[in-house]
């Protein structure tokens, strides 16, 4: 039997060998920290000059006249910069696509986690990613060309670029955010509690209402909010969909008229702005002001999700 | 009684979740359906013998001698109908036949100057000659039938007069028949409608058929040629037999759209029937033939996105993602790597964790402000380039969008290498770094390459940071990387919204986005794939 060789190679390191170890090692991670702190550099950046950029007409114009002055008129002669008509068409755009896609999305994350088998979940589960990965663009077209002159014909709208059609498109892409968080969390409430209530005689629809989603219900609310997000980000669709016309909606409940939101308006007069003029700093002023409501959204549904986690990991 | 009532309750409501997903699966159908469908169009679709004629002159395919023999086949059938207008609005066109006859007395009284004829006779016949003219011109602009034909007669009382030979006075009397002929069918009274008419046609049949022969090409390609596709034809033909016109039907209505048959207009004409000939020679017109055009992947558009295919768009998304990816997949897997094997549960880790998790928030638009405040106005001129939008800038700011989803992906494909395998190598003595190298990283490559997959098409698909960044409408080929670019995705949106020509050519604006929706699909679906062969792997079953 030939045994191991440890003649040549002294099992005690002398120092020179444990130096040279200790400082690959800490360089080495120093550089894959460095590295991984790009993330981290990046959102800094972007916060950075997106505020330097808009910084100039925030000093020049008032904060509060920009949020709530409804006339955006950055080509007049005596320019206005209101942005309460877009903020107002970016919620109301992303409400009733919510209104939507809530209800279906949580139905359909229930279906995939509490009906059926894992079989039909490996089926479905792909559909709904291929929702989530066909191109927001490719959205938009659907919603110009096929959707808007279906609207204008058989809903009698005048104009099928509207904010139902912006709204409806929206629904169908926050969809798949919704579903796959609300059906993580709901996933994760634990078996004792879903067979505690079939034990006391409950049927499977009271079991889920009553026990499955408010045991879930901060990863629901983080699904709600990261659905949210997607849907007030989202840029080519309203852009193309929602007919651009600066105004809010009157009756509130209008939805066949054409509106604007805060994305759609940046994407739309960038193009047509020379650099550095108030249009140009007010354009990245609604940026701002989209970053950061977007962060405070962000940082909503980390906490909603971080409460997920403490519920459901303590019932495992 | 309660308790029927609470499963029945329980069975809609299994029942509401059924069709719901059923709604979804109905919803990605619809959506994807007319997209894929029509787009498919672009490439698989029944050609005419103007798109081959096309293809030759832009492209240079095909065989020219049996181009030229298709080209002879049809040409007959097309002069019949090219003829029946000339001959039609050569009849009624008074306002030419005027200035013809005009023409016709000056060139005969040039004739008459060099025979040999007394003064007497000369003026003898010049008079007749003018009391012609006169006569003819009388008629062209009467409307009354009966002094028409008064006129004619006294025009064709003198067509065998003897002192008229060897002159062009014949064509007073060729003239004089046909107008005859087509005044005793047509209502005078609207002639300078028929003319309007018969242009408008004549226009038609130009877009259905190409320019007629003997006129000279337009500079624009797409005028040089009529409809190069079937399904084209047979709409300009639906609208060279129907007159579509949007009338007021009360007062402050809405305009009601009203479909007239043409053929009506020309009711009694030699035009009438014209139309029937249109109609059922229309397939020996144009010769269609079933045409997979694949090159429409490779081919240049000229003029616009008019002819030709997205070949400029498909290598500028490759070029776009492909560089992207050079920025994202070394840093992605290293952050991966870090957060996976090296990082305690620390402040600072969970700083950087909810900095990525921002990162992957941020709309996409911010991106693209991002990249124009930062990319474009800042780190170009810093490094001594010129402060204008390309494909380096629009390829960075992407790579930044997608560097949250590679790290996410890598991350969990890392997690996901089981404990036992990184213990054996341990055990056998190698170093952290070296089992991390040999061990981790092949056994989580599948997984780190569904992250590449997935990042790959999130990039190709986003228009909104590459608006300010580098991406173009249309626009030459890119030499370097400091060019701008067209893009399948922009591409997209520009023919659905920006381009009016593009409206006219409804298969390529379909083309377009579904070569998109198919290269994400394609994708993702392979993602899709090595994913559960990984899960079937490294769970066993």
């Amino acid at each position: 039997m030939p045994t191991a060789d440890f003649k040549h190679q002294p099992l005690v390191l002398n120092y020179r060998q444990g130096l040279g170890n200790f400082l690959s090692l800490h360089i080495g991670r120093t550089i894959l920290f460095l590295i991984t702190c790009i993330s981290v550099l990046s959102v800094l950046l972007i916060f950075f000059f997106i505020v330097r950029e808009s910084l100039p007409f925030l000093q020049k114009f008032r904060l509060t006249e920009f949020l709530t002055n409804t006339g955006w008129y950055p080509q007049a002669e005596k320019p206005q910069f209101g942005a309460l008509a877009l903020i107002v068409g970016s919620f109301y755009v992303t409400i009733t696509a919510l209104l939507f896609s809530v209800p279906t999305g949580l139905l359909a994350a229930v279906f995939l986690s509490d009906i059926v088998s894992f079989k039909v979940q490996t089926i479905v589960k792909p559909v709904i990613e291929l929702l989530a990965a066909i191109p927001s663009v490719a959205y938009g077209f659907f919603a110009v060309m096929v959707l808007a002159p279906w609207m204008q014909r058989k809903l009698g709208f005048t104009t099928g670029v509207n904010a139902l059609n912006a709204s409806f498109v929206l629904a169908v892409m926050a969809l798949p955010t919704i579903v796959s968080v609300a059906q993580d969390s709901i996933s994760a409430v634990g078996r004792e509690l879903r067979e505690a209530s079939y034990g006391l005689g409950a049927t499977r629809m009271e079991t889920i209402f009553k026990v499955v989603i408010p045991a879930a219900h901060s990863g629901i609310i983080a699904a709600i909010i990261l659905g949210m997000m997607r849907a007030v980000g989202e840029t080519m669709v309203v852009w193309m969909a929602s007919g651009n016309a600066t105004r809010i909606p009157h009756p509130w409940w209008d939805l066949s008229g054409s509106i604007r939101t805060m994305t759609a308006t940046i994407a739309g007069d960038m193009g047509e702005t020379a650099k550095g003029c108030d249009h140009y700093r007010a354009l990245f002023a609604i940026g701002l002001l989209l970053l950061v409501m977007t962060l405070c959204l962000n940082v909503l549904s980390e906490y909603f999700l971080a409460g997920a986690v403490k519920k459901t990991g303590t019932s495992k | 009684m309660k308790v029927i009532a609470r499963s029945i309750l329980d069975n809609i409501f299994t029942a509401l979740t059924w069709a719901v997903v059923f709604i979804i699966v109905i919803l990605l159908l619809l959506i994807l359906g007319p997209i894929l469908s029509r787009g498919t169009n672009a490439v698989v679709f029944r050609d005419t013998i103007e798109f081959r004629k096309m293809q030759m002159s832009l492209f240079n395919r095909g065989t020219e001698a049996k181009l030229t023999a298709e080209i002879s086949e049809i040409a007959p059938v097309r002069q019949k109908a090219y003829d029946a207008i000339d001959k039609f609005k050569s009849g009624i066109d008074t306002e030419s036949l005027t200035e013809q006859v005009r023409k016709i007395y000056r060139d005969c009284g040039q004739e008459l100057s060099y025979k040999e004829l007394t003064p007497q006779q000369y003026t003898e016949i010049r008079s007749s000659l003018k009391e012609i003219r006169d006569r003819l011109q009388t008629a062209f602009a009467s409307t009354d039938k009966a002094k028409i034909a008064e006129c004619i007669g006294f025009v064709m009382g003198y067509a065998d007069d003897e002192r008229f030979k060897g002159t062009s006075a014949g064509d007073f009397f060729r003239i004089a028949g046909d107008f005859q002929k087509s005044a005793e069918k047509i209502d005078l009274a609207k002639h300078r409608q028929y003319i309007a008419a018969a242009d408008e046609m004549e226009d038609l049949l130009t877009l259905l058929l190409g320019p007629p022969p003997g006129k000279s090409l337009p500079a624009t390609a797409m005028n040089q040629f009529g409809a190069t596709r079937w399904d084209l034809a047979e709409k300009l033909m639906d609208n060279l037999l129907w007159k579509e016109q949007w009338v007021p039907q009360q007062e402050g209505k809405f305009l009601v759209k009203i479909r007239t048959e043409r053929a009506k207009e020309f009711a009694g004409t030699e035009i009438e029937p014209l139309f029937d000939y249109i109609k059922n020679n229309l397939e020996k017109m144009l010769k269609p033939k079933w045409q997979f055009y694949w090159q429409y992947f490779i081919d240049d558009s000229t003029p616009g996105h008019y002819f030709g295919g997205v070949g400029p768009e498909i290598l500028g998304t490759l070029l776009l993602t492909l560089l992207s990816m050079l920025f994202v997949i070394p840093f992605g897997i290293v952050s991966a790597a870090y957060l996976a094997e090296c990082a305690s549960d620390n402040l600072v880790i969970k700083i950087i964790r909810m900095c990525i998790n921002s990162l992957a928030g941020v709309p996409s638009i911010i991106f693209g402000l991002f990249g124009l405040a930062f990319f474009v106005l800042f780190l170009l001129p810093a490094f001594g380039f010129v402060s204008k939008p390309c494909i380096l800038t629009a390829s960075l700011t992407l790579s930044i969008l997608t560097l949250p989803v590679m790290i996410r992906a890598s991350e969990e494909a890392i997690k996901a290498v089981p404990f036992t395998y990184k213990e054996a190598s341990l055990a056998l003595g190698a170093s952290k770094f070296k089992t991390f190298m040999s061990v981790t990283l092949p056994a989580a490559m599948p997984g780190i390459l569904t992250g590449i997959i997935l990042s790959l098409s999130r990039v190709a698909g986003e228009t909104a940071p590459i608006l300010f960044t580098g991406a173009v409408a249309l626009g030459p080929l890119p030499s370097s990387i400091f060019h701008t670019t067209r893009t399948l995705s922009y591409g997209s949106y520009d023919m659905a919204v920006g381009d009016r020509l593009a409206a006219m050519v409804p298969h390529n604006q379909y083309g377009m986005v579904a070569t998109l929706v198919l290269l994400v699909l394609c994708l993702n679906t392979s993602a899709i794939i090595l994913r559960s062969r990984l899960f079937k792997k490294l769970h066993g079953h």
